[in-house]
């Protein structure tokens, strides 16, 4: 027996069966490359600092990471079959179910890579209203991903005062989408539903206040010490390795490279706001924490511009797709910025009833794909913090 | 280097069977390819070398075989680009990208698990979202019961067709002059 799993152990079958390894397909084809000697941990599948179901194999050296290897599919609903077989009004709720965290960059990619197949032009009010919409909805996925960050690295107070933020953001979209989490505002051809002056009021509270409240954030957890010495220098991600695995987002922007979708391929209205694409001091696990804090004060910016340029008008194209809507032949392929990175998707259709195929290109799971090589070597507790400091949201990467 | 016609030249100089200009802001890309498997690999590492990241690998199944598409990305600016392999139905086999591009064993995994399709030289070629073999016996999930063809599908709607093998098998016609789509 190479290693002992301590997730899997089954002390009766073991003492039934001596001989054989404990652990299950995946455990004992990683315990193939075992060096003896060595203990094989298993890190979740329910293990609080994975964010839901996400399971890693450690291989341990001590207390050093000698070689991991992440297990998905605890959280895997194929999605891309149910896009195959539904039409695409059926299909469209299911996009504010992939990331709970931002479910509007979501739906903008594939209500956006349908009206571009298609052909089809969103009023300026709609565009405008998505543009609000989306950005709100990265400042409360950034906020949540803050306060579970710090919560990962052992401080409980600050995701209490990232819910109470969240909450008020979840107030504000609540207005134009019906739902705290599983949003689903958008629409083939616009957005279903108008801002109305409560929408604008509580919008125009808001920003002032998290200004407010980042600035207690920076005095509370930024230059905390004890969070500065489990962060910096911890877990580099240089610009090679982002390259090698396609990892997009705050990772590849704290590495150094300025790539966002937002404005390498404008799509809606960003075209129209201006805001500057942070980059990272340094590329190490603090870098992409200081790159998203920085990110949501430019969202609130963009969502000031917005504010401002908003005009009156339509909310729904004339002639807008009904619910026999047909997509003509062809394929196109639409990319948008999320919070965790490029979301595409690669829409192609047979001109029938539903689409041919829905491919759904998740940023979290390549930015994972990456924790192998960036872990190994390090301390286990700092390669829980590198995890963290990839933002992972399970749903989206098993998809 | 991020410009598209001198991609163009490259990969017919791989001998690329067709290749396609596309609208950047009506389908989201540049120009693509379909190229004979062995030439993949060579094509990925000139990208590399460019800087070019992999974003993900889309199959999906038509009556000719399986599709293969790599969609790539450049580090220094808009210019997302594809390429395509043709996997044919009695021998699923497309070639691995992970030498280059580390990243790509996920997706290999991922489009095996769903099409069935072996990736040479996937270096851990085992499930990653579908349960292990033991559990999971059905047929892969997204296997089409009557695929459309690839000239249905519209892929090569305004491509170049440079093998006339190909071009044939597709049924399209084999125009020398066929126009990029730059209107």
């Amino acid at each position: 027996m190479t290693g002992c799993n301590l997730g899997f152990i089954n002390p009766l079958s073991v003492l039934e069966n001596p001989g054989t390894m404990a652990g299950d397909f995946y455990s004992r084809n990683f315990e193939k490359k075992a060096v003896p000697g060595r203990i094989i941990l298993n890190l979740g599948p329910q293990h609080p600092s994975t964010h839901g179901v996400l399971r890693v194999l450690c291989e341990l050296d001590g207390e050093y990471v000698a070689r991991c290897e992440p297990v998905l599919g605890y959280l895997h609903r194929m999605h891309e079959k149910m896009g195959e077989v539904k039409t695409p009004w059926q299909f469209l709720p299911n996009l504010g179910r992939i990331d709970y965290l931002h479910p509007l960059a979501w739906n903008w990619a594939f209500v956006g890579a349908a009206e571009k197949l298609a052909g089809l032009t969103v009023p300026p009010r709609a565009e405008w209203l998505r543009l609000i919409g989306c950005e709100l909805n990265r400042v409360g996925s950034h906020l949540l991903w803050w306060g579970a960050f710090v919560m990962d690295l052992g401080g409980f107070t600050p995701i209490l005062y990232a819910f109470e933020e969240r909450e008020k953001i979840n107030d504000i979209l609540q207005i134009i989408t019906g739902s705290r989490l599983t949003m689903s505002n958008f629409r083939f051809g616009g957005v279903c539903a108008d801002g109305d002056s409560r929408f604008f009021r509580l919008i125009q509270e808001f920003i002032p206040y998290l200004r407010e409240r980042l600035k207690m954030y920076k005095g509370l957890v930024t230059d905390n010490v004890i969070l500065r010495r489990r962060l910096e220098g911890i877990g580099p991600i240089d610009v090679d390795m982002c390259q090698r695995y396609g990892a997009t987002g705050p990772i590849l922007r704290a590495a150094g490279s300025p790539r966002d979708t937002r404005q390498d391929y404008p799509y809606g209205v960003y075209d129209q706001v201006d805001f500057p694409i942070p980059t990272g001091p340094v590329n190490d696990s603090f870098g992409r924490y200081l790159v998203r804090l920085v990110e949501i004060e430019t969202s609130l910016s963009i969502v000031e511009q917005a504010l401002k340029a908003i005009p009156e008008g339509p909310i729904m194209m004339e002639k807008a797709p009904k619910v026999t809507w047909k997509l003509p032949a062809g394929e196109s392929y639409m990319a948008v910025e999320g919070a965790r990175g490029q979301i595409c998707v690669h829409l192609v259709s047979d001109g029938g009833q539903t689409p041919y195929r829905v491919k759904l290109r998740a940023p979290g799971f390549s930015n994972l794909s990456l924790f192998a090589e960036a872990a190994q070597g390090t301390i286990l507790a700092d390669a829980i913090a590198i995890l963290g400091s990839l933002d992972l949201v399970i749903p989206e990467v098993d998809r | 280097m991020r410009d598209p016609e001198k991609w163009l030249s490259s990969w017919r100089n791989l001998g690329a069977l067709t290749l396609s200009r596309h609208d950047l802001a009506k389908e989201g890309l540049t120009v693509s390819a379909f190229l004979p498997p062995k030439s993949l690999l060579k094509a990925a590492q000139e990208l590399k070398q460019a800087r070019f990241s992999l974003l993900d690998v889309s199959v999906l199944e038509a009556a000719e075989g399986f599709v293969v598409t790599y969609h790539f990305d450049s580090l220094d600016g808009p210019a997302r680009l594809a390429l395509r392999v043709l996997a044919p139905k009695k021998k699923p086999v497309a070639p691995s990208l992970w030498s280059i591009f580390q990243g790509a064993e996920w997706h290999e995994r991922e489009s095996a698990d769903f099409y069935g399709l072996i990736f040479e030289n996937n270096p851990n070629p085992i499930p990653l979202l579908l349960p292990d073999p033991e559990e999971f016996t059905s047929p892969p999930p997204l296997r089409k019961t009557t695929p459309s063809s690839i000239a249905k599908l519209g892929l090569l709607a305004q491509a170049e067709v440079l093998d006339p093998d190909f071009g044939e098998l597709l049924g399209l016609a084999n125009s020398p002059n066929a126009q990029g789509g730059s209107e």
